[in-house]
């Protein structure tokens, strides 16, 4: 039994777990902070896709989750469109956007990607209170942004267990969508060569450009995904979404779960949301712990906590080679051992 | 005519100012190859402990003030370095890992001042006060001394880097770090005092604009941004690329705050960044590299 086949199973495992958890809660606080969990589930892993898999530095994700979540409500508000067209037609919106960030910034090289999309994160903002006029409504935000509703169904934010299946499933299909299609298949396996050896990968006629601005959109869409979902379920859409707490909290979870390490992220986006919730106490003083906790996890635990697996990992192939049993190496293990889930 | 030379005036004072505020930004990444992401909240950490030193808590002239801070945010540069970025720089991803661990730094700065000093924004007194006048032209004494303040800033930095043995070392270290630490340059060194010399260089800077744009928790990344816009205009790494790139935008600002409003410079920088980015990625001086 191969790994990723293993991962495959403790994957639909997790998620029936989860699935068959929700009406033992019973909580509604508790069931709403794992719907947050599970939208940030969704933002984080296609973040991991970008920053992780593909080496791309970008730091424009809170941005693409803004622009799903103001186009999905937008379109509701403004338009009248039914939220259930409206959700996907913003993961195209924010698809777009990506393709637009993605298109000048990706012919130049690492730390220009940064800044530049660093840039595009610090002048939403701005952008969003002066965009009234289009209806972004101001520095107040959306307000009343309509539940989602299929048929007779209404995801009301009280509508908690609702939210709960709606947000897994949400989730569930992201991260399958992201790790189990794309990062193991023809393209996975061609950005991770292209992040691990730029030259090599070109050598075996990757189009480095035209992979990694796929990549790029297809990571934004989803991001734009979940953007809109939180949209919807919270009601409201304020700048703010793109505040120091909101980008903090990305940081940790991917930096806290190791970046490419599936399903570090994901384990990442679990921890911070529970645990920003339990901080809730400590006031003012959360930003500085969060910050702090970016700054110390980053020197401690350089690959988050999957450091502590991949150490096991290691050990037990060192055993295996002592006995004659290794595994012929693949491109992926080749390259760079530790990016195989 | 007169308007012509006060928007000259203006401009270049204000690139003066942003050209010493980009150096340090530039001279990390040049010799560390090292994106510090802390750069615009070291900016207003500076800024505070200026204030402090003037108003908050003792009286000092702010000239003083500017003198005792020179030692003290070389150390904190120093220091930074050492516990922030040197243990990073074993590891495989050091890049990605360096600009997290400076993006997380920059927001503990940023929460530490707004627990320490509260939100509202703060303003420092300007070093001189009063208007001189030249000729028909009139401009404040504080836009002259700025002026000249901080192209000696620059030009000590250039003598510095050019003709001084360390500041050599410094160079060839940006050039090639192999290759340095092989002749026996202490390249650990080299990456603190180019910290050191970046903090302080930020400290100069925030002294120089905080009187007219305000001290507050968040005021850190306009000016980052803007750094960040000159250093990649100039091209990474390249200190004269800065010099020229720097002066360029600042006479840019000044024709477009008079010309249109304060509110436009931003969208403009972006403007001619992307189109510098679209015709020449490199910036104007700036080479690959790795």
């Amino acid at each position: 039994m191969t790994g990723e086949t293993t991962a495959r199973l403790g994957f639909l495992a997790a998620v029936t777990a989860f699935a068959i958890a929700a009406p033992l809660i019973g909580d509604s606080y508790i069931l709403h902070v794992m719907v947050l969990c599970f939208i940030w589930v969704i933002v984080v892993s296609a973040w991991d896709l970008v920053m992780g898999y593909a080496g791309i530095f970008n730091f424009a994700q809170l941005a693409i989750f803004a622009v799903g979540g103001y186009a999905s409500g937008m379109l509701a508000i403004g338009t009248g469109m039914p939220p259930v067209l409206a959700v996907p037609l913003a993961a195209v919106i924010a698809g777009a956007f990506g393709l637009l960030i993605a298109l000048p910034c990706l012919r130049l090289r690492g730390e220009y990607v940064a800044l530049f999309t660093f840039a595009v994160h610090l002048a939403l903002p701005t952008l969003l209170e002066k965009g009234r006029a289009w209806g972004t409504g101001g520095a107040s935000g959306l307000v009343g942004v309509p539940p989602i509703r299929i048929g007779d169904l209404a995801f009301t934010t009280s509508n908690k267990i609702g939210w709960y299946y709606l947000a897994l499933a949400a989730a569930a299909i992201s991260v399958w969508l992201i790790y189990f299609v794309v990062v193991q298949g023809r393209w996975g396996r061609a950005f991770v060569a292209l992040r691990d050896s730029e030259a090599f990968a070109r050598s075996l006629g990757i189009d480095e450009y035209r992979t990694k601005l796929k990549l790029f959109t297809l990571s934004a869409a989803v991001t734009g995904f979940g953007g809109a979902l939180y949209a919807h379920y919270v009601g409201v859409m304020t700048p703010r979404v793109l505040g120091n707490e909101f980008f903090l909290m990305v940081m940790v979870m991917l930096s806290i779960g190791g970046l490419g390490r599936f399903p570090g992220a994901i384990f990442g986006a679990f921890l911070v949301t529970v645990g920003n919730e339990l901080l809730r106490e400590a006031g003012q003083y959360r930003l500085l712990f969060l910050g702090a906790i970016v700054v110390l996890v980053v020197i401690l635990l350089p690959n988050g906590v999957s450091d502590l697996l991949t150490r096991r990992k290691k050990a037990a192939a060192a055993k295996n080679i002592e006995i004659g049993k290794a595994d012929v190496p693949t491109i992926r293990s080749g390259v760079n051992p530790s990016c195989s889930p | 005519m007169q308007q012509v030379l006060e928007i000259l005036v203006s401009g270049l004072s204000q690139g003066a100012v942003y050209c010493v505020f980009a150096l340090g930004l530039s001279l990390v990444y040049g010799t560390s190859r090292i994106l510090n992401f802390a750069h615009g909240s070291m900016y207003m950490t500076a800024a505070y402990l200026a204030w402090l030193l003037t108003a908050g808590w003792l009286t000092l002239p702010v000239g003083v003030a500017l003198l005792v801070l020179v030692p003290v945010l070389f150390l904190f540069g120093v220091g930074v370095e050492r516990l922030v970025i040197r243990p990073l720089r074993p590891h495989a991803n050091w890049k990605t890992a360096t600009m997290m661990a400076t993006l997380g730094f920059a927001f503990v700065l940023d929460n530490l001042n707004l627990v320490l000093f509260g939100p509202t924004s703060i303003t420092l007194a300007p070093l001189v006060e009063g208007t001189l006048a030249l000729g028909p032209v009139v401009i404040s004494r504080q836009s002259a001394v700025t002026l000249v303040l901080a192209v000696l800033v620059v030009a000590a930095l250039q003598v510095f880097l050019t003709h001084s043995a360390f500041g050599r070392a410094m160079r060839a270290v940006s050039q090639d770090m192999t290759g340095a630490e092989m002749v026996g340059i202490r390249v650990g060194r080299v990456y603190a005092a180019s910290f050191g010399i970046s903090a302080v260089l930020a400290g100069v800077a925030a002294v120089l604009l905080s009187p007219v744009y305000l001290i507050s928790p968040l005021g850190g990344w306009a000016p980052f941004l803007k750094a960040f816009v000159i250093v990649v205009f100039g091209g990474l790494g390249s200190t004269q690329g800065v010099l020229y790139a720097a002066f360029i935008l600042g006479l840019v600002e000044a024709v477009v705050v008079a010309e249109l409003s304060a509110s436009w410079t931003m969208p403009i920088w972006f403007l001619v960044l992307l189109t510098v980015l679209m015709v020449r990625p490199r910036g104007l001086l700036g080479s690959w590299g790795d």
